[in-house]
């Protein structure tokens, strides 16, 4: 179909549509994304790679930076595992309540991410509906790393779930079936023929969600107590640094996260074309 | 055959893949506290916005050094700044801090109230205040609109960025340093506060009002970033954009408060173990060493007068007052913020 298109197109000669709607595309991408990155760059180079190089080398940068990665690859962890396991059993069966609990799963897209923190900081504070009963036995979950992490999962939560649900869905069972009539206990089926057709989903699942929660900000805000080298994610450092009118080194770990979201999303673009081969 | 081959090296590249991000990740553990590096002991200090430079550059390093030298422990500090009010319901909802800073002395209140200071910082030195400066209103270079005092901030055409009273008590200081310069002028001319006039320059100034960030020091940024034209802040914060030649004039109004900020121990989570050396920190706060350091960055000296005037940048106020003007904080809050402020001025437009 495709082909006998673009050979019709050829026979009337060029094609103005072409080059307009690109040049279009571009032209309306242009102060949207284009400009406004592109200035995060200029600003953080414009006084020289020294100075740029000295605030990526600042202790509590490189502290942020990496307590952002750490955390959010918890987060990214317990999220595809959780993602897998959910998208397989309402996929799998069908039960009373099933529509409710994917409507719950998909909801942290839509609150806001202060709210979330919020709610966290209810529940799991030391004055919260939980936290209270936990704190009097040293257990501590909000203000640490492990309150980012928590905050992270409930943000991400429906991420890796969307991207692996729909393969499960329009997956074909006959291979399942065929697997168990040779004889495949169920683990077998799954871990030899059903994971094997799932593994673009999962890691387009993961990037997803590993991006997302690095950028995180406006519930790890609420959560985390942003305590420079103790607590305070990438996100937050930028936050801290511009408030206080130091914006090069706010610039300068802005620069690393731009650029790991587009490594991240040129993975996830190339990853998809041989992961899912057939 | 080539599809076999294919599906293998799929499953390699996966397997290649899936291993390089554990291996990068699962190495990398949580990072140490920074703090927490080399021994010693660590504090846990939350102050408003403004108070960190001189924190950080000279009051840590100076107590440290002092403690040090007397006991031979290391003291390391870590700390976090926001708007008054922010860093105070941050602690309220259980944030484990040894010592707070705070702009208004409400916020010294609330936390007493709330259980999680149980002494009484009153009974320090200058009634727990360890510092002040005076609100003023900073312009563009040249001061192209002609401000000269408060009333001028309310002229047509004048783009105002003020602080958040919800969430910075520098908001409430400028709050009452119009009201308060208001009633004490019209008290000069006419024998009487004209508590019409201070209400209605306060309705005029607040329609003029562009933004309303969450700190003093976010406030800064904006304007140091070319929006508004007129700023209400604190003295030093002039001082310190001119000390980094940023293009802006201070304007000492004819009549302005002097903001106090006071220091308190958050008993609740201070451990016995560190109760000496957080109230050796707060009596450092008293010494003359540490309120040199303060005038240095452009504080004002509760202790010492003689420092404020060997400053050569303080300007003179004509008519200066305090909270005490009008009955304390917990006068002030009540009558002013909420009575004027929020509830004549915010919400009626």
């Amino acid at each position: 179909m495709g082909s006998v298109f673009s050979s019709m197109r050829h026979v009337r000669g060029f094609d103005v549509a072409r080059p307009l709607s690109i040049g279009m595309l571009v032209f309306m991408m242009l102060p949207l994304v284009f400009l406004p990155l592109a200035s995060i760059f200029i600003f953080g180079t414009s006084k020289g790679l020294d100075s740029f190089w000295a605030a990526l080398m600042a202790p509590e940068a490189i502290f942020a930076l990496k307590l952002s990665m750490v955390t959010s690859f918890w987060a990214t962890a317990f999220n595809v595992i959780f993602g897998l396991f959910a998208a397989y059993v309402l996929s799998r069966y069908n039960f009373w309540g099933r529509n409710a609990l994917i409507v719950t799963i998909s909801l942290p897209t839509a609150i806001p991410t202060a709210v979330a923190g919020f709610a966290l900081l209810l529940l799991w504070g030391p004055y919260g509906t939980l936290g209270r009963y936990l704190a009097p036995h040293g257990i501590e979950m909000m203000f640490t790393a492990g309150a980012i992490i928590l905050a992270n999962i409930f943000v991400t939560f429906p991420l890796a779930f969307g991207v692996i649900k729909p393969v499960f869905d329009t997956m074909s069972r006959s291979l399942e079936e065929a697997s168990a009539t040779i004889g495949a206990t169920r683990v077998q089926t799954f871990w030899h023929v059903t994971l094997p057709s799932l593994r673009g989903a999962i890691v387009s699942g993961a990037l997803l969600t590993f991006a997302r929660a690095v950028g995180e900000f406006g519930s790890t805000i609420l959560v985390s107590g942003n305590l420079a080298g103790r607590t305070q994610t990438a996100p937050l450092y930028i936050f801290a640094k511009f408030n206080e009118g130091q914006i090069e080194a706010a610039n300068a770990i802005a620069i690393v996260l731009a650029l790991f979201s587009f490594l991240i999303f040129s993975v996830l673009f190339f990853a998809r074309d041989w992961l899912d081969v057939e | 055959m080539l599809l076999l081959n294919s599906r293998r090296n799929g499953e390699v590249r996966f397997v290649v893949l899936a291993l390089t991000l554990l291996s990068l990740l699962f190495v990398s553990c949580l990072p140490k506290p920074l703090s927490e590096t080399g021994g010693g002991t660590n504090l846990t200090l939350y102050g408003f916005s403004i108070m960190k430079e001189v924190l950080e550059k000279a009051i840590y390093p100076g107590f440290s050094a002092k403690w040090k030298s007397e006991h031979g422990h290391e003291v390391r500090f870590t700390s976090s700044f926001a708007g008054s009010e922010t860093i105070t319901n941050q602690i309220l909802l259980g944030v484990k801090a040894d010592i707070g800073i705070f702009s208004i002395e409400r916020d010294a209140d609330r936390l007493k109230q709330g259980g999680f200071v149980t002494s009484d910082w009153q009974q320090y030195p200058h009634k727990g205040v360890i510092n002040k400066t005076p609100f003023v209103i900073l312009v563009r270079k040249g001061n192209p609109k002609a401000i000269k005092d408060f009333a001028d901030l309310a002229k047509r055409g004048v783009g105002v960025i003020h602080p958040d009273p919800i969430s910075s008590g520098g908001a409430q200081w400028s709050v009452l340093a119009i009201y308060g310069s208001e009633l004490m002028k019209s008290e000069k001319e006419s024998g009487g506060p004209d508590q019409a006039r201070a209400l209605q320059t306060l309705r005029a100034i607040w329609r003029n009002v562009k933004s309303t960030p969450g700190s003093a020091r976010e406030a800064r940024t904006q304007f140091e970033t070319g929006f508004g034209d007129a700023l209400i802040t604190y003295e030093l914060e002039g001082l310190l954009m001119k000390d980094a030649n940023s293009p802006i004039d201070v304007v000492i109004p004819r009549s302005t408060i002097f903001s106090e900020h006071p220091a308190v121990v958050i008993d609740r989570y201070v451990s016995p173990a560190d109760r000496p050396i957080v109230n050796a920190f707060l009596q450092y706060l008293w010494t003359e060493e540490a309120q040199r350091a303060f005038v240095k960055y452009h504080f004002r000296s509760i202790t010492n007068e003689e420092l404020n005037n060997e400053h050569t940048q303080f300007g003179t106020i004509e008519m200066p007052f305090t909270i005490d003007y009008f009955g304390g904080w917990s006068r002030a809050y009540p009558e002013i913020i909420e009575k004027v402020f929020r509830d004549q001025v915010q919400n009626v437009k």
